[in-house]
């Protein structure tokens, strides 16, 4: 069984204006990179939109009417400084959320092995009633409760190696037991969470990383904290919100993880999937700043999904 | 948007601050941090002259250990300036 692609033109169109580090060629890059000979193997499929129902799992009705509402029929409105609407905004960001089920329904249906959602704009600080950091809807919160209602999968799981610490996930999942987040992120950084301190239940791990740590610091994380708690949760399903601006060239943020970083970690965390799921893995992009870096490195992560 | 590397000269507005100005700013530069007070456009920024303070009060309080260690207390209680020719 091969590795499942899901996106969507609208994602690309999405365009917060010119200067902004979340652009349309980021994913253009993603996209460029996964069309080559080596990802033939590889099976496309148009990401769908969310239905309200689905997003309302997460956000509320308000939210959703919000967003939504404030796209504007051309040039920009924003949110907040950072969080910009164009007029492609609404059909993307829906397309995004709708990505992330439609991920988890072809992986349960045994359509592919595992999946990748190539898809902007990015989800993991979206809360349940506040859009931001570039994130409208938190689209792999919206996938794994998608799962969790539709599949009737019982424990689900959020790894994110994202640079950023994903706020709007641990928020949605930090008081149901049955939920298990896990972050590496730079710290103290944006968007301010994800110190050790914070456990949920004992449900989230964050394992926060000092500027200018590397490889090494993540992989220690990773060994030490993350997958040990990942192991033990045993994931019905399992997620990876994969920012890739950890990558030492990233101009947002101070890592210096390399490519075969994002590797290592997506083949460890599918290693547990396998032992507790059959392998079910649905992969979303995140952040991810330079456009070579985010290439070569989403290159990566999806080399070792297909690998499994 | 190039990162700054810690080797870079620090800028001229920094370097006129005194040690407890640059610590009050560094530390007001941590707590926005910790506070979600800080786009995630401009945190980068923040951390590198959060960084960049770090190191100025570093200087300083080398500026100030070597100050220290060149001044002798004598067995009287006696004080004196290493160096200094106080016979």
């Amino acid at each position: 069984m091969t590795t499942l692609i899901f996106t969507h033109p609208a994602c690309v169109e999405h365009d917060p204006g010119a200067s902004h580090p979340e652009c349309p060629a980021r994913l253009e890059a993603v996209l460029e990179a996964l069309e080559t000979e080596e990802f033939k193997d590889l099976e496309w499929r148009e990401a769908p939109r969310a239905e309200t129902g689905q997003l309302t799992r997460v956000h509320s009705k308000d939210h959703v009417d919000r967003v939504l509402s404030a796209v504007p029929k051309e040039g920009h409105y924003s949110l907040d400084p950072d969080t910009v609407l164009s007029p492609s905004s609404g059909e993307a960001a829906l397309r995004a959320a709708g990505a992330l089920c439609a991920a988890v329904d072809a992986v349960m249906a045994g359509e592919g092995r595992n999946a990748f959602c190539a898809v902007r704009p990015p989800g993991h600080h979206a809360e349940a009633a506040r859009a931001m950091g570039f994130c409208l809807f938190n689209n792999v919160a919206v996938g794994a409760l998608h799962a969790r209602e539709r599949h009737g999968l019982a424990r689900v799981a959020v790894i994110d190696f994202d640079v950023h610490h994903g706020n709007g996930t641990q928020a949605t999942f930090a008081q149901d037991s049955d939920l298990f987040y896990a972050s590496t992120h730079q710290f103290p950084f944006y968007p301010g969470t994800g110190s050790a301190d914070e456990r949920g239940l004992g449900n989230v791990v964050n394992a926060p990383l000092a500027p200018n740590t590397g490889s090494a610091e993540f992989r220690q994380a990773m060994n030490d904290r993350i997958l040990p708690a990942l192991g033990d949760f045993a994931p019905d399903f399992t997620f990876i919100s994969a920012g890739f601006d950890a990558h030492a060239a990233d101009p947002l943020a101070n890592l210096n993880f390399v490519e075969e970083d994002f590797a290592w970690a997506t083949r460890e965390i599918m290693d547990i999937a396998e032992a507790s799921s059959k392998g079910r893995v649905v992969s979303t992009l995140e952040g991810g700043y330079d456009l070579g870096a985010l290439a070569s490195s989403a290159a990566a992560h999806v080399r070792a999904l297909m690998s499994g | 948007m190039a990162k700054r590397s810690s080797a870079d000269a620090i800028p001229q507005d920094i370097a006129r601050l005194s040690f407890e100005d640059a610590l009050a700013a560094l530390e007001k530069i941590v707590r926005e941090l910790e506070e979600g007070k800080v786009k995630l456009n401009d945190a980068i920024a923040a951390y590198e002259r959060g960084a960049m303070l770090k190191r100025h009060c570093e200087a300083k309080l080398s500026e100030a250990k070597a100050k220290v260690d060149k001044i002798e207390l004598g067995p009287q209680g006696t004080v004196r300036a290493a160096g200094a020719d106080i016979d």
